[in-house]
């Protein structure tokens, strides 16, 4: 999933202080399951900005609504009927559906109250880690199914940098070193042989070397 | 008088561009440099210019410095991080090079390694700005330095394909002023007349603006540059100059120095940029009368 952090407090204030009508926009997807952009999280985030705004004398009406995905324009559209009454969005969906908002509703000016993150997993309650970068060329049926891309500091592909103590990363303490992983992984399912092939320099084109990167199927595409 | 000297007095200054080769062969760009040594102020390295990769504009500028020429090293951020920037920097004043132009980079997937990560750590104005912090004897974490560059630092402006792209570009330029920049480098001037315009409110920069005039070597060159870049404004009556010629590439030589003879009073000076005919730079300062 894609994850995401809520702003600061102070930063959000700032964006919607100019306006007595917002519309506080939740997503119904990724920042739902990382609890930071649902519905429960639209009304917490509500509440304290109306608190904030009230003790600094200031007033403002705040719409609250959550859509099912605000990265998709079907979900968009349920919006027209209500995006009059208000001033501007706050959105607390990841950057793609602030983009999405900014696109459709031109004459609105569209805030993010989040900070988008990653791509993770959860590892625990509470607990999200980054996973994947999108890289466009997926290595993982090499490296027995962790990713040196996301989880290397350096982004190796040969094996551990001088920095690998004991298992754990330079970087921190708190981080595995993910050659320790793959080297233990492959071993454990009799693939070391995979180890030993040196990766050559990798084409990131894929990755978006070459620009914002589209997909586009032809079988779907309107 | 030296290049900076030079800005600072208002006088005409006269540059040329000069690659670096794409291995270990210094042999033409020496002679070629040597033939316009004394004739032109400063010469301009570029550093892996249009994506190529080639030797360094650091080597190639402490090459020339060692012949005795002046140089102005390119430096731009599509492949260097901000610590390799600021490294670069800092060995480019100890060598002696102590001209820059912050310039614009082809996009890696136009380079000949489309494959490679592009880093983009900084952008132009932020390397500007992090040339005016080295002066002061900062890095960009705040660290102070022991001792401190100093740099006569200049910005370019990009080809552009119409009036409000130039308003754009014009205003990018002056963030880069702001930040630093003290002379500007334009796109290349084919067309004098249908260039005032645009020299006219570059000039409202309030900095020194030098015009890059380039070597049409061929009329297919010329043709190509009609069709894909139409804001080059190459006219019609250049092309059926060129066509006519009995001898196109002495005409082009002949074109540039014109060129060049004609913005001499209206600009602060040109950049001449051959790609790969260095060794007809002093033809085209014969035509230009220089």
């Amino acid at each position: 999933m894609i994850t995401a952090e809520r702003k600061p407090l102070e930063e959000l204030i700032d964006y919607v202080k100019p306006f007595k009508r917002i519309l506080l926009l939740g997503c119904n997807e990724c920042v739902t399951v990382c609890a930071a952009g649902g519905r429960k999280e639209v009304g917490l985030l509500a509440s304290g900005l109306q608190m904030a705004l009230l003790k600094s004398g200031s007033n403002i009406e705040i719409k609250q609504h959550t859509l099912e995905r605000q990265c998709d324009p079907e979900y968009v559209e349920e919006l027209v009927p209500m995006i009059d009454g208000s001033e501007a969005i706050l959105s607390m969906a990841c950057g793609c559906g602030v983009q999405q908002l900014a696109t459709r509703f031109k004459d609105k000016p569209v805030f993010p109250a989040l900070n988008t993150q990653f791509m993770g997993a959860s590892e625990r309650q509470g607990v999200w880690a980054e996973r994947c970068q999108g890289c466009g060329d997926c290595v993982l049926g090499i490296t027995g199914g962790i990713c040196p891309i996301a989880r290397c500091a350096k982004q190796l592909m040969n094996g551990p940098c001088g920095g690998s103590t004991g298992g754990k990363c330079e970087v921190s303490e708190d981080v595995d070193c993910v050659w320790q992983l793959i080297w233990d992984r492959l071993k454990s399912l009799g693939q070391e042989d995979r180890y030993v092939d040196i990766m050559p320099a990798k084409d990131w084109r894929s990755g978006g070397g070459s620009g914002p990167r589209k997909i586009i199927r032809e079988d779907l595409a309107e | 008088m030296n290049f900076q000297k030079k800005l600072a007095a208002n006088d005409f200054v006269l540059l040329a561009e000069m690659h670096t080769p794409k291995g270990i062969n210094i042999s033409r760009l020496v002679n070629d440099a040597r033939r316009i040594k004394g004739r032109v102020d400063a010469v301009v390295v570029p550093d892996m210019d249009n994506g190529i990769m080639r030797m360094s504009a650091l080597a190639g500028c402490v090459l020339m410095k060692q012949d005795g020429l002046e140089t102005i090293m390119h430096m731009y951020c599509r492949d260097r991080n901000r610590m390799a920037l600021q490294g670069d920097a800092l060995a480019a004043h100890v060598l002696g090079c102590h001209n820059i132009i912050v310039a614009n980079s082809a996009d890696m997937s136009q380079s000949d390694h489309s494959d490679a990560k592009p880093i983009d750590d900084l952008d132009e104005t932020q390397l500007i700005t992090t040339l005016k912090s080295l002066e002061k004897g900062k890095d960009m974490s705040g660290f102070e330095l022991d001792g401190s560059p100093d740099f006569t630092i200049g910005c370019t402006i990009p080809g552009f394909a119409d009036a409000d792209s130039a308003d754009k570009e014009l205003a990018t330029a002056r963030k880069k002023i702001d930040a630093g920049a003290s002379f500007v480098i334009t796109p290349s001037v084919f067309d004098i007349e249908d260039s005032s315009d645009f020299l006219g409110k570059a000039s409202e920069l309030g900095v020194p603006i030098i015009s890059t005039v380039f070597l049409i070597k061929s009329l297919a060159i010329a043709q190509y540059i009609k069709n894909s870049e139409p804001e080059a404004n190459i006219s019609e009556d250049l092309i059926r100059r060129i066509r006519k010629s009995s001898d196109r590439e002495q005409e082009g030589i002949q074109i540039a120095g014109e060129t060049i003879a004609a913005l001499k009073d209206r600009t602060q000076g040109v950049l001449i940029q051959t790609l790969g005919w260095e060794h007809k730079i002093p033809e085209i300062l014969d035509a230009a009368g220089l």
